[in-house]
């Protein structure tokens, strides 16, 4: 028996309210005994999802935005995604919440006001779930231990083998991260700095560092909140001590996950949490 | 302006072997770019490369025939690529040339501690072609920084020979809008004669961030990894391999 992973794909790239680019992508790969034979072969039934999703994504075309509209259509699912762009910050969001998340854009558009200094990291808009992804996501992906969380931490990672098109090799992949407290402590600590947006992050299973970029964030002592440049957390994974959380998980604008060239959404959700 | 392309690749890839097969259309109107499959015409089909036998965390191994057309030119092109990253303990070598597999590899197991990197430093070929792109517009004095004529651009225009002006396009997939960019850089300086006493950097350890080098230094019996910048050049050698970093550049011994 031959296994059939179809897809289509519609993208386009729409730059200040103007069309730029167009894309129609489809194909199908089938196993065989070689490997994997793979042709641009054409799904009538996905390319058709795909216009219906693309026609209802462009309603989320905004005149000061670069905006990325992809609708996606697999044998297993269909999946619409907007990656919103603003000036060097951009997110990857949905129709539904594309207002919300480009208000954190302009949120993060602010000038820098004060040093970004070490202290705890208080991680607000589900953004600890990009800190678990590359902490404990990948090194899961790569098969190794799981990092050690707290009791009232945890952590539902499913991974399947998932791949980017038609043309790639599926590798055993991130789907939908999710992190939860249970019965939590939870203590602000007097300063801090308080993560709003997470531009990216890697791991690398070597040497077991993580490294984020975070994009936003703010520094605050007391009354006092000031926003700091982006800065770049590199750390060992098992040098994060996790000192609290609270509420339920939040959905982190989405987390464009880049692997082996291999692109692919990995749905990202975490509560308030605290770091040092 | 419609592009069409048609083309075959056979990959190695983790163990797997995959055959790719597809064709499509390319077309710029004004400002817009727009691209989709087209079918219709005989599928193309390569021979699959050798499955590699090498010992490392990633090798990709592919072979490609590609028909291509712009306006009223056309082209053919084949292509062979090679990818390894080879570890040992918390150092991984990137690789680009097949021939450089087994020294690359021998000598990572000798690899000792960091150290500081040499005043005085000879890279090889590969590590050379990776840091040309890196050099446009910023290349020391002392050195040139050259297109090389020969093969034909995303438009099907002929690659020529320039300097400091790029007049070519750079299309590496029908479904990207090809960009201006300096095809198949070399480097050349009126010093090509190379001191083989000076330690020499043999791979890569990560990829080229602007004039920083990540390499595996050979220094007699010694290997170890180190962090270069790069701020003069001393000479270039003559003699060039080719290596398929952006839009391509060729490798020399090169002294800093």
């Amino acid at each position: 028996m031959t296994a059939r992973f179809a897809i289509a794909t519609r993208e386009e790239l729409w730059v200040h309210g103007r069309l730029a680019e167009r894309r129609l992508s489809h194909g199908e790969a089938r196993d065989d005994e070689q490997g994997i034979v793979a042709t641009d072969a054409r799904d009538d039934a996905l390319v058709s999802t795909c216009d219906r999703r693309m026609d209802e994504l462009r309603d989320a075309v905004r005149p000061d935005l670069r905006l990325r509209l992809v609708a996606e259509a697999r044998l297993d699912g269909v999946t619409s995604t907007i990656t919103a762009s603003l000036g060097r910050h951009s997110l990857v969001t949905d129709a539904v919440h594309l207002d919300e998340d480009v208000a954190l854009l302009r949120r993060a558009a602010l000038e820098s006001e004060a040093e970004v200094r070490p202290l705890p990291i208080l991680w607000r808009n589900g953004s600890a779930a990009v800190l678990l992804h590359e902490a404990a996501g990948h090194p899961a992906e790569h098969g190794l231990p799981p990092l050690a969380l707290p009791a009232w931490l945890q952590l539902e990672n499913p991974l399947t083998l998932r791949r980017a098109s038609f043309r790639d090799v599926p590798l055993r992949r991130m789907t939908n991260l999710v992190v939860r407290a249970a019965d939590a402590p939870f203590a602000l600590p007097e300063a801090r700095l308080e993560v709003l947006l997470v531009d990216g992050g890697g791991y690398e299973p070597l040497t077991d560092v993580v490294t984020l970029r975070v994009a936003a964030a703010d520094l605050v002592e007391g009354d006092t909140t000031r926003r700091v440049a982006p800065f770049t957390l590199t750390r060992a994974r098992g040098d994060f001590r996790f000192l609290g959380a609270a509420g339920e998980p939040l959905r982190y604008p989405g987390v464009i996950c880049s692997r082996e060239g291999q692109e692919l959404v990995v749905g990202s959700h975490a509560p308030l949490l605290v770091t040092a | 302006m419609i592009y069409r392309k048609r083309g075959a690749v056979a990959r190695w890839e983790h163990g797997t072997l995959i055959r790719v097969t597809e064709s499509g259309v390319a077309i710029e109107e004004g400002d817009l770019f727009t691209c989709h499959p087209e079918g219709g015409e005989e599928a193309l089909a390569v021979p699959p490369p050798p499955k590699p036998d090498i010992e490392a965390e990633r090798v990709i191994v592919s072979r490609g025939i590609a028909h291509h057309q712009s306006g009223d030119r056309a082209w053919s092109e084949e292509t062979r690529r090679f990818h390894a990253a080879l570890v040992h303990g918390r150092l991984r070598a990137l690789v680009d040339d097949e021939a450089d597999v087994g020294p690359v590899a021998e000598a990572l197991r000798r690899a000792g501690a960091e150290r500081e990197a040499p005043s005085r430093l000879r890279l090889a070929p590969g590590v050379t072609a990776a840091l040309v792109p890196s050099l446009a517009g910023i290349a020391p004095p002392n050195v040139r920084l050259l297109q090389t004529a020969g093969g034909v651009d995303g438009y099907g225009n002929e690659i020529v020979e320039a300097e400091g002006e790029w007049p070519n396009w750079y299309r590496p997939s029908y479904r990207v809008r090809p960009v201006r960019m300096p095809h198949n850089l070399r480097l050349e300086c009126d010093v090509t004669e190379i001191d083989e006493r000076r330690p020499r950097a043999i791979a890569l350890l990560a990829p080229v961030e602007g004039l920083t080098l990540r390499v595996l230094v050979e220094e007699g019996a010694r290997v170890y990894p180190c962090t270069v910048r790069v701020t003069h050049i001393d000479a270039v050698s003559n003699e060039r391999r080719w290596y398929p970093y952006g839009a391509g550049s060729f490798g020399a011994e090169m002294m800093l």
